[in-house]
């Protein structure tokens, strides 16, 4: 594992920009998201807002495979679950008990819309961001050390934790444990690594919180950064546009807005 | 640099103290190694020493326990920040996982002290030069091997420039060539720094080499304290459950199979062996 982040390093003006610039762009792809009422706009953010950003970033290829990887889970179970179950009157399939309708299948296209640029957005701000560049700039606008904390080490417990299964699903395999073959033989090996992979993590607890004591984690008093974070001018016009633009979708959906 | 008299330390809940009537002193710019077997009470030494015993864990103490002049119940964690610092044996465990670089992780400890950003610089680049990590400066501290990994715990530590270096088994999950990289370290560190140095090690053979003194552990009660050469040829430390160096049980067995003639010092490094096998064999 070599990093265990999704950050890509570009040397691209996107990269270079301040992440607070970066957390504003991506947080308007988020509201729109959120706020817009037509599937079709909602698309339309994710084609000529979110794409275009990654093209910019040099993260293409990454952006958009780790977008359809997220998003078919749920637009399968949203197709099928909102197509069949939810309310409506035009009847496109009956298969026995079960109907398959027009209005589910729209309600489905407008969830999955909303969640593609909610995921996608999130995934290109981590591809295009330094986490511990993002959290710096928080922190110096007054977040607290502490939670910035949290939020890195908790970015970085995913890959930890597959390291540490694939351990522990080793140490299992060498004592005769199945771990291959179908569904449910996998589904049946992760019952013995669920305990010993909880435990020793809580065990080691300890451990990174001594390792931490002894770095001045809990140290009183300002601290101080060795990475420098670059602002100028019109980024700052540009964070305050974007803030206008996200409060003014809110209030548009607040005011019931209706778009054609 | 630390001074021990009649330290007592039992965690809660427990009857039998970890650590009795400890008295040793160690002075400024000495290598100590610190045995014994499992369970001795190692480890809680190390906590003791580092203040994490009792400012972390409690339980009730008495004695007096001092370490580059602090007075270690009396004062805070705080206040034995970068003076004493503490490594220990999972160098995965001593990321702090919130950096991305090797050269941010070994400047946390100077932010949270809120050291001048030109300072941590300066001392970071050098830190990391001394460490052998400078050409790796800008990758991922997960992207390391055991004993790279390991000495940058050292590094993270070593960058707050403590007076003593507490180690409790820092080399236990590195392989041959980890354990020395780590301790070539530490050998430079009392030489050129004269940082003092206390390390809780299983490897003897290791200890032989660097240590100006050994300190043996067993049931919680100094069991033995003297030179390398005097304390690992001890029978008293197989007695307790500690493998001598392969050195000394190697010329034992020679000398109890009468393969050697004169009634020499038993050798406890590779070197001693060499002249020892040279000079007595028949």
């Amino acid at each position: 594992m070599s990093t265990p982040t999704l950050y890509i390093s570009r040397d691209s003006s996107l990269h270079r920009a301040h992440p607070l610039s970066k957390l504003a762009l991506i947080g308007l792809a988020i509201v729109a998201g959120a706020t817009l009422p037509d599937p079709l706009w909602i698309l339309a953010v994710y084609a000529l807002f979110l794409i275009p950003l990654a093209l910019a970033g040099g993260v293409l290829r990454n952006f958009l495979r780790s977008s359809l990887l997220l998003i078919w889970p749920f637009a399968l179970s949203l197709f099928l679950i909102q197509g069949f179950f939810a309310p409506g009157q035009q009847i496109l399939l009956q298969i026995g008990p079960l109907t398959l309708k027009l209005e589910g299948l729209l309600l489905a296209a407008d969830y999955t819309a909303r969640i593609l640029v909610w995921l996608s957005a999130v995934v290109l701000l981590m591809l295009i961001t330094r986490p511990d560049h993002l959290m710096l700039a928080l922190t110096q606008r007054g977040l607290p050390d502490q939670i910035g904390y949290i939020i890195l080490t908790a970015l970085q417990i995913i890959p930890r934790f597959q390291m540490r299964a694939e351990t522990i699903l080793d140490s299992q395999r060498a004592r005769g444990l199945e771990t291959e073959g179908n569904l449910l033989q996998r589904l049946r090996a992760l019952i013995p690594l669920a305990a010993p992979l909880i435990l020793s993590s809580i065990l080691e607890l300890d451990e990174r919180a001594i390792a931490l004591e002894a770095r001045g984690f809990t140290h009183a008093g300002k601290r101080t950064s060795l990475a420098q974070l670059h602002d100028t001018s019109s980024q700052v016009a540009l964070r305050w546009f974007l803030l206008i633009v996200i409060l003014a979708l809110i209030a548009g959906r607040i005011a019931g807005w209706s778009l054609p | 640099m630390i001074k021990l008299e009649n330290f007592t330390f039992t965690y809660p809940e427990e009857k039998d103290s970890a650590l009795s009537d400890l008295s040793f002193e160690v002075p400024t710019g000495q290598f100590w190694g610190l045995i014994g077997p499992n369970g001795a009470g190692k480890s809680t030494l190390c906590y003791a020493l580092s203040g994490m015993i009792p400012h972390y864990f409690r339980g009730t103490l008495s004695g007096e326990i001092s370490v580059a002049g602090i007075d270690v119940p009396r004062s805070s964690l705080g206040e034995m920040t970068g003076q004493v610092g503490l490594v220990f044996q999972n160098p995965f465990n001593q990321i702090s996982g919130s950096r991305f670089t090797i050269r941010g992780e070994v400047a946390l400890g100077l932010e949270n002290l809120g050291v001048p950003r030109s300072e941590i610089e300066e001392r970071v680049h050098e830190t990391l030069e001394h460490a052998g990590l400078a050409e790796l400066g800008e990758r991922s501290p997960f992207a390391l091997s055991g004993g790279q990994q390991q000495r940058l715990a050292i590094a993270s530590i070593l960058v707050m420039r403590p007076r003593v270096l507490i180690l409790d088994e820092p080399t236990s999950q590195l392989d041959p060539v980890g354990t020395h990289e780590v301790f070539t370290l530490l050998d430079e560190l009392v030489g050129q720094e004269n940082t003092t140095i206390l390390i809780a090690e299983h490897k003897l053979e290791r200890l032989a080499d660097f240590a100006d003194n050994i300190l043996v552990l067993n049931h919680g009660r100094i069991a033995a304290n003297g030179a390398p050469s005097s304390v690992l040829t001890d029978p008293l430390i197989e007695a307790i459950g500690v493998q001598p160096t392969r050195y000394t049980q190697a010329a034992r067995a020679a000398k109890e199979r009468n393969l050697i003639e004169m009634d020499k010092e038993l050798p406890v490094t590779l070197s001693d062996a060499r002249g020892y096998f040279r000079e007595t064999a028949v």
